[in-house]
C-alpha cells in the first residue's frame, strides 16, 4: 500500500518542491490550495496525513481541521504555519492538530515527523 | 542704599528702625548730659571736669547696658505704638506676607512649622492638610516630631476634634477648657485627638465655609498660656494663611492630576504602538517566511540528491549556506513578532542571560552597522528570574535602543548581568560610551514623552521604568555630559517563590532546552 499525502498551501511552490520531495520517497501526493479545496480532496483521497497551512484564502488551515477531524478523526494532521504565534498554535492543538512546524521548513524533520505519523496509524 | 533697601522691602521695618535709633539717640544724649552734670559732684579734682571724663563714662555704660536698653525700646515700640504685636507675631506676620507667592504645599508647611515652633519656642508644631482621598488629615510637615511618627498620622474627617471645628469655625481650640465644658465620654474621645496631635491647641485654617488645614501644637510646659490678644494673633494669621496652603493645595492636586494623565496616555500610545507593531509584524513574517520557506525547501531539496549523485562540494556549501542564512531571516522576523506580542503569558522562570543574548541578536546588526561594540557580561552563578520573558527584554530593547541612539556611530556599550552585593538582588549594569545627559535632564529621563531627539518618542526608559517598578525594583542613572552613561537596575528574585515553585523551575528549564 502507498502512503498517501496531501499538501494544502496557497503557495503553489511550495506545494511544487514538497510534492517532488515525497514523490521520491514513494509517497502518493495530492495538492490543495485552499480549506476547500482541501475538505473535497480528503473525501475523494482519504490520505494517510495532510499537511496543512494555517493562513489560506476561501477557508483557513484551523476551520479546515476541524472539518477534516471531525470526519475522518483517523487521518493525522500536520500544521503547517508562516506566523506561530502562541494563541493560534495553542488553538490548532486543541483542535486536534497532531504536531506543528514553521515555515522555513526543515525537510529531514518533516520527513521524520511524516514517517512517524503513518508508522502509528499502520500500528494501530 | 541700604535704607533704601529696606524701603523697598518693608517700610514698618525702615519705620521701626528710625524710631528705635532716634530713641536711642535721644537717651544717650540726655544721659551724656546728666553724667557731665552729676560726675564733678563725684570725681574730686581736675578729673572731675576733664573734658574727656563724660565720654570715658558714657563709653563705659554703653558697653555695659546698650543691649538690653535697645531690647527694651524694641519690646515698648512693638507693645505700645505698634499695636501691641509682640515680636514673635511680627515675624510671624511677615511670614504670611511671604508666603503668599508660594505654590510649592511642601516647602510653606516646612517655613509655617518651623517659624512657628522657633519664634514662640514651642515643644512641636504640625501643619495638617487633607490627605488625597479627602477622607482624612495627614501632617503635610512638622516641627518637633519623628518623622517616622508623623508621616503615619490620619486624623479622619469624622473624628470629633474635626467635628467640632468644622462647627465652631475659625476660633482656636484649646484643649482644657474644651475638655471640661464636655461629658466624660466625649472628653475622653476628644482628648485622643488631641493626644494624637500632641497638642494642646489647634489653630483651623479656614477659607470661607472651608476647613483647608490645621495648625496643631504642643508646649514645653503645660502652664504655658496664651492670653486673648494672642489668639485673636492666631486667628488673623490663620486667615492669611489659609489662602496659601489652599493654594498650594490646588497647585498639587493639579500636578498630580497632569502626572496621572500623561501616565494613562503614555499607556494608551504603548499600548497602540505595540499592536500596530505586531500587526506588522504577523504581516511581514507571513509574506517573508513563504519566500524563505520556497528558497530553503529547494536548496534542500537539491542537497539530499546528492545520495543519488555526488555535489561539487562549492555547490554543496553554497546549497548549505542558502538553508541556513533562511533560517536566520525567519528568526529575525520571529523575534520582531514575539517581541511585539502583548505580554499575555503569565510569570514564568526563565534566564535572564538568555533573554539578553536574543535581544543582543536582534540590536546586534544594526549596532555593528553603527560601529558600536557590545559585550556582555553575565555571571554564571545568577540565579533564574521569575516574571514575564516579554516584559524583560522589552527593558534590554528599550536600554539598546537608548544606548544606540546616545552613541550614534563607534561606541561601545556594556552589560553586566550579576547580583548584587544585597542578598536576593539581581543587578543589571548597562554602560554605553554615547553623549551622556545634561545635568538639568537628569531628573527627566524617565518622564514620559521627554526626549532630546526629534524623531523619537520619549516612551522607552519610561517603559523600562515602568516594568522595572512592576517586579518592586528599581532604575536608576548616573552619568556626565559627554562621557557616557550607565544605567543601574536592580530587580529583587522572588526567593520565597524559589522555596515554593521548586517543581516548576526545572519545567521552566526543559521548555527553553526544547526551544534552542
Amino acid at each position: 500500500m502507498k502512503k498517501r499525502l496531501l499538501l494544502v498551501d496557497d503557495e503553489i511552490e511550495i506545494c511544487e518542491f514538497l510534492k517532488s520531495f515525497f514523490e521520491d520517497r514513494d509517497f502518493q501526493v495530492m495538492t490543495a490550495y485552499s480549506g476547500v479545496q482541501a475538505l473535497a480532496k480528503v473525501e475523494s483521497f482519504n490520505p494517510h496525513v495532510v499537511l496543512l497551512d494555517i493562513q489560506m484564502p476561501e477557508m483557513d488551515g484551523l476551520t479546515a481541521l476541524r472539518k477534516i477531524k471531525e470526519k475522518h478523526p483517523k487521518t493525522k494532521v500536520i500544521m503547517v504555519t508562516a506566523v506561530e504565534t502562541q494563541d493560534k498554535i495553542e488553538e490548532a492543538m486543541r483542535a486536534g492538530a497532531d504536531n506543528y512546524i514553521t515555515k522555513p521548513l526543515s525537510l529531514e524533520y518533516l520527513e521524520k515527523d511524516v514517517q512517524e505519523k503513518i508508522d502509528s496509524l499502520a500500528g494501530v | 542704599m541700604a535704607i533704601m533697601l529696606f524701603h523697598l522691602r518693608n517700610p514698618r521695618t525702615v519705620l521701626r528702625k528710625a524710631l528705635t535709633g532716634l530713641i536711642l539717640f535721644f537717651l544717650g544724649a540726655v544721659s551724656a548730659y546728666l553724667v557731665s552734670l552729676i560726675l564733678p559732684q563725684f570725681v574730686a579734682g581736675t578729673w572731675g571736669t576733664h573734658p574727656l571724663m563724660p565720654v570715658f563714662v558714657m563709653t563705659l555704660i554703653s558697653l555695659v547696658a546698650y543691649k538690653p536698653i535697645e531690647r527694651f525700646v524694641k519690646w515698648f515700640l512693638e507693645k505700645y505704638l505698634f499695636r501691641r504685636k509682640s515680636y514673635a507675631q511680627m515675624t510671624l506676620m511677615d511670614l504670611a506676607e511671604d508666603l503668599r507667592t508660594n505654590l510649592d504645599l511642601q516647602e510653606l508647611a516646612n517655613m509655617v512649622v518651623n517659624t512657628f515652633g522657633e519664634v514662640l519656642r514651642l515643644r512641636n508644631v504640625a501643619l495638617l492638610v487633607p490627605d488625597a482621598t479627602r477622607s482624612g488629615f495627614e501632617i503635610a510637615s512638622s516641627f518637633g516630631w519623628p518623622i517616622a511618627v508623623s508621616k503615619r498620622i490620619l486624623l479622619a474627617c469624622d473624628a470629633p476634634l474635626v467635628q467640632h471645628i468644622k462647627e465652631s469655625g475659625p476660633h482656636v481650640v484649646v484643649r482644657s477648657p474644651l475638655l471640661k465644658s464636655l461629658s466624660w465620654q466625649e472628653a475622653n474621645e476628644m482628648g485622643g485627638d488631641f493626644d494624637v496631635l500632641r497638642s494642646g491647641w489647634v489653630v483651623p485654617l479656614f477659607v470661607r465655609e472651608d476647613l483647608v488645614g490645621m495648625i496643631a501644637f504642643g508646649a514645653h510646659s503645660p502652664d504655658m498660656v496664651f492670653d486673648e490678644s494672642d489668639f485673636h494673633f492666631f486667628r488673623e494669621f490663620a486667615e492669611a494663611v489659609a489662602p496659601c496652603v489652599r493654594n498650594a493645595q490646588v497647585v498639587r492636586q493639579l500636578r498630580n492630576t497632569n502626572f496621572q494623565l500623561q501616565d494613562s496616555q503614555a499607556e494608551w500610545f504603548q499600548k497602540t504602538k505595540m499592536s500596530a507593531i505586531e500587526k506588522l509584524a504577523a504581516g511581514i513574517a507571513h509574506e517573508v517566511h513563504n519566500p524563505l520557506a520556497i528558497i530553503s525547501g529547494k536548496a534542500q531539496v537539491l542537497l539530499m540528491q546528492k545520495n543519488r549523485a555526488p555535489l561539487e562540494p562549492h555547490i554543496e556549501e553554497a546549497l548549505n549556506v542558502m538553508v541556513k542564512q533562511t533560517r536566520r531571516a525567519a528568526d529575525i522576523t520571529r523575534k520582531l513578532l514575539m517581541y511585539s506580542q502583548e505580554s499575555k503569558s503569565p510569570r514564568e522562570w526563565f534566564s535572564l542571560g538568555k533573554i539578553l543574548d536574543e535581544t543582543v541578536s536582534l540590536v546586534g546588526y544594526q549596532a555593528s552597522l553603527d560601529r558600536i561594540e557590545i559585550s556582555c557580561s553575565v555571571d554564571p552563578e545568577l540565579p533564574e528570574f521569575f516574571g514575564n520573558v516579554q516584559e524583560i527584554r522589552e527593558i534590554f530593547l528599550n536600554l539598546f535602543f537608548n544606548a544606540v541612539e546616545a552613541i550614534e556611530s563607534e561606541g561601545r556599550i556594556g552589560v553586566e548581568l550579576r547580583q548584587a552585593p544585597e542578598a536576593g538582588i539581581i543587578e543589571i549594569r548597562f554602560s554605553d560610551s554615547g553623549r551622556g545627559i545634561a545635568p538639568e535632564n537628569l531628573e527627566k529621563i524617565f518622564n514620559p514623552f521627554f526626549t532630546t531627539r526629534h524623531a523619537a518618542v520619549g516612551l522607552g526608559l519610561f517603559v523600562a521604568r515602568q516594568i522595572v517598578s512592576r517586579y518592586g525594583g528599581a532604575i536608576r542613572v548616573e552619568s556626565q555630559a559627554g562621557e557616557g552613561s550607565l544605567f543601574i537596575i536592580q530587580l529583587p528574585c522572588r526567593q520565597e517563590e524559589t522555596a515554593g515553585s521548586a517543581k516548576i523551575a526545572p519545567l521552566g528549564k526543559v521548555l527553553i532546552e526544547n526551544e534552542s
